[in-house]
């Protein structure tokens, strides 16, 4: 439709007060966007047509505009405004991975937590025993590097060729530690065992297990010399004589 | 008064869910809008009533406004025309299934209002000029409807509005002109 039909008909009037069909409506709007000259013809009807409105304007009671405030604070009228809910449905979305995150994440924490908590607790344990280990060494080595301590050799024979034990003496605090590392291991039903000679008579000191490093044994007074003899396993109450592996005279 | 760039911003805020940008629009147009509405339906609490109405309409609908097509005033316009003629309708419905004859006889015998009455400007065109456009632009007749009760053909009453717009421009660019020039005297 032309731009002199459209004034001719004086469609423009018609669609200001929007009662053309949408057919009709779509092709003067067509126009419009393509013909300035048109467009600018519309634009002063259209000023003159608010500016006519204005002339006949009729102030409406204040009640209007405070009922209107009132209708607008009402939540059941309210626009939906998208924006603000669809950000609020991303936020909830993100909040939603986050937490299924985080509760995956705080699951391999829990399992690491309980692996960490049973590995500290095998590490304490360790630690325990490497403690009591330390002391018993330390108590050890205070008891043998000790001026008052007189380290005594004790050469095996022929029962027990190249083997030694090494003895460690301390008069003052009556303490004897016997290293029989030394001495050559034994079968099952057989120990080694130390005896003091006092006065011709031998007293049972204690046995000497081979698989320890340091046993202590008991001090006797007045003891001529240390005597190592084979017996039975458990010990003896006796000394074998004839199964005399080592002896040294203090 | 046009939609000018203050307009936009106002607009703007009310697509962006800023309720306050709605009476601020309310201040500006309403007693445009409401002169419509009041001699449309010829009934002060039914015209408060619909213009609060077409303000709800607007800022529920304010996204379907499209500036590029033309002006807020006239957007506006239409729908509180459309909103009064609705209501008129349904009205005339209801009280037509009930009593046709009293509806009918109280129309008739009604006088004209002090407020239906056109003012300013208008009051200056000619008799016929002054009911072509109070018909179509405040009584809420189409084109075809107000021809026929001017017992006109519909081209001559077309012609009548453009020539009563026509007029009532020249008017308005007489009394700037005259204002303009009281102005540079008053300078």
């Amino acid at each position: 439709m032309d731009k002199k039909r459209i004034l001719e008909e004086g469609l423009l009037e018609l669609y200001l007060t929007g009662e053309l069909s949408e057919d009709l409506t779509a092709i003067v709007e067509k126009a419009l966007g393509e013909d300035k000259e048109l467009k600018a013809h519309f634009d002063v009807l259209e000023a003159d047509f608010e500016r006519m409105g204005i002339e006949q304007a009729i102030t409406p009671p204040n009640l209007v505009k405070t009922q209107l405030k009132n209708a607008l604070e009402q939540p059941g009228i309210r626009k939906i405004n998208w924006l603000p809910l669809s950000i609020a449905a991303t936020v909830a979305l993100l909040f939603g991975l986050s937490s299924f995150w985080l509760y995956g994440k705080w699951q391999d924490a829990e399992s690491s937590l309980s692996t960490l908590q049973s590995q500290t607790s095998q590490l304490r344990r360790q630690v325990d025993k490497l403690e009591s280990e330390f002391r018993l060494t330390s108590n050890h080595f205070k008891s043998i590097n000790n001026p008052d301590v007189i380290p005594l050799v004790l050469y095996g024979n022929q029962k027990a060729s190249n083997g030694k034990a090494v003895a460690y003496v301390n008069h003052k605090s009556q303490q004897v530690l016997v290293n029989p590392k030394g001495l050559p291991a034994l079968p099952k039903d057989k120990t080694y065992q130390m005896w003091s000679d006092v006065d011709g008579e031998m007293i049972n000191m204690g046995t000497l297990p081979t698989d320890s490093e340091l046993v202590t044994l008991k001090y006797i007074e007045d003891a001529e010399s240390l005597n190592i003899t084979i017996e039975p396993a458990g010990g003896n109450d006796h000394p074998t004589v004839e199964e005399l592996v080592s002896y040294v005279i203090l | 008064m046009k939609t000018t760039f203050e307009d936009h911003e106002v607009i703007a805020s009310l697509l962006s869910g800023d309720d306050k940008a709605l009476l601020t629009l309310y201040d500006k147009y309403a007693g445009a809008l409401y002169g419509v509405i009041l001699r449309m339906c010829r009934d002060e609490a039914k015209a408060q009533d619909l213009l609060q109405e077409t303000f709800i309409k607007i800022w529920k609908n304010i996204g379907g406004y499209d500036a590029s097509k033309g002006r807020f005033y006239t957007w506006a316009y239409r729908v509180a025309r459309n909103t009064t003629l609705n209501s008129m309708r349904s009205k005339k419905k209801l009280i037509q299934t009930e009593d046709l004859s009293v509806y009918d006889t109280k129309e008739v015998n009604e006088e004209e209002p002090d407020y239906a009455a056109l003012k300013g400007s208008i009051k200056t065109l000619e008799p016929h000029h002054q009911e072509a456009i109070a018909l179509v632009y405040y009584r809420g007749y189409t084109h075809k409807q107000a021809h026929k009760a001017m017992g006109v053909p519909l081209g001559t009453f077309k012609s009548y509005v453009r020539q009563a717009l026509k007029q009532l421009r020249e008017t308005y660019n007489h009394k700037l002109v005259y204002i303009l020039f009281i102005l540079q005297l008053m300078a």
